[in-house]
């Protein structure tokens, strides 16, 4: 990946975050990366247009729980965050990546997004992303995460 | 004139958002009605007058633009405009979606001012909060 589009990946994602989820990102190295300490969701979807790839955004399970609560206005504990926590990670994701691929490609080229998926992080794939050049990394409050963008050679 | 809204996404929390923001507007709403996806939508349009739609695009089971295209086989449901909220910022696709009948789009996220904004241009109505 150009060394920018990590840039791009973080200057959308944090946007994105502030704007829906009232949640601020810091920029970070991935080996400033505190290592994984709970359990995580990742969230994906694939796009095709004049080019095609994959977004994926990986974060640890209650910060998504918060995320749902900020969005819905709601408290943490409230059965409604905990049961929109996916929900939440996935709309962040839809939203990004649609501003991600309009800084990439413009305002003209149209793509065809998939649904988000959601999955828990397994130990091999969180060590993996840590080591992809293809992912940026932030802070949340002192809590990792991840996001990749791995755009397929046509 | 109270409004029946119908608002279609797969996301449960993008749907609560929605009907959240819409409250905030102070637009009246008689009932809001929701659906999952586009299928779901045609459905409940079956039994119920609905006043105006917001619909997601990329949904599973039936997308925003297939239930837009079934809605204009019929010569009710074709009337009703469709305000479509997506993420997705191509222009070419939003004149796509306009030459089919869509009547705004609304990139997210949004504001409670902007979905105010579009629904009283749609209703006719002058914002007397401005």
């Amino acid at each position: 990946m150009e060394p920018n589009n990590t840039e791009i990946l973080f200057e959308v994602v944090s946007g994105v975050l502030e704007a829906q989820a009232f949640m601020f990102a810091d920029a970070a190295e991935k080996g400033d990366i505190p290592p994984r300490d709970g359990e995580y969701y990742q969230a994906k979807m694939t796009f095709v247009g004049p080019f095609r790839g994959t977004m994926a955004l990986t974060v640890p399970m209650e910060m998504c729980t918060e995320m749902a609560a900020n969005v819905l206005g709601l408290d943490m504990d409230d059965e409604q965050a905990e049961e929109g926590a996916q929900d939440a990670l996935k709309e962040l994701l839809n939203v990004a990546c649609g501003q991600v691929l309009t800084e990439l490609a413009g305002e003209e080229p149209v793509f065809d997004l998939t649904v988000p998926a959601v999955t828990v992080m397994d130990d091999e794939t969180w060590d993996a992303l840590t080591h992809d050049e293809n992912v940026a990394a932030m802070l949340v409050d002192e809590r990792p995460l991840l996001t990749g963008l791995w755009i397929e050679e046509s | 004139m109270a409004l029946n809204i119908l608002v279609v996404d797969d996301s449960n929390t993008v749907r609560a958002v929605i009907a959240k923001t819409l409250k905030l507007t102070g637009v009246p709403i008689n009932e809001l009605l929701e659906a999952a996806n586009g299928r779901e939508a045609l459905q409940i349009l079956q039994d119920h007058w609905v006043d105006l739609i917001f619909s997601d695009i990329n949904m599973p089971v039936m997308g925003g633009v297939e239930m837009i295209q079934q809605m204009k086989q019929d010569d009710v449901l074709k009337t009703i405009p469709v305000i479509v909220v997506s993420t997705e910022g191509s222009a070419t696709r939003i004149e796509q979606l306009k030459a089919q009948g869509v009547r705004a789009y609304i990139r997210k996220p949004f504001t409670p001012e902007l979905v105010r904004a579009v629904v009283l241009d749609i209703i006719g109505e002058t914002d007397g909060a401005q």
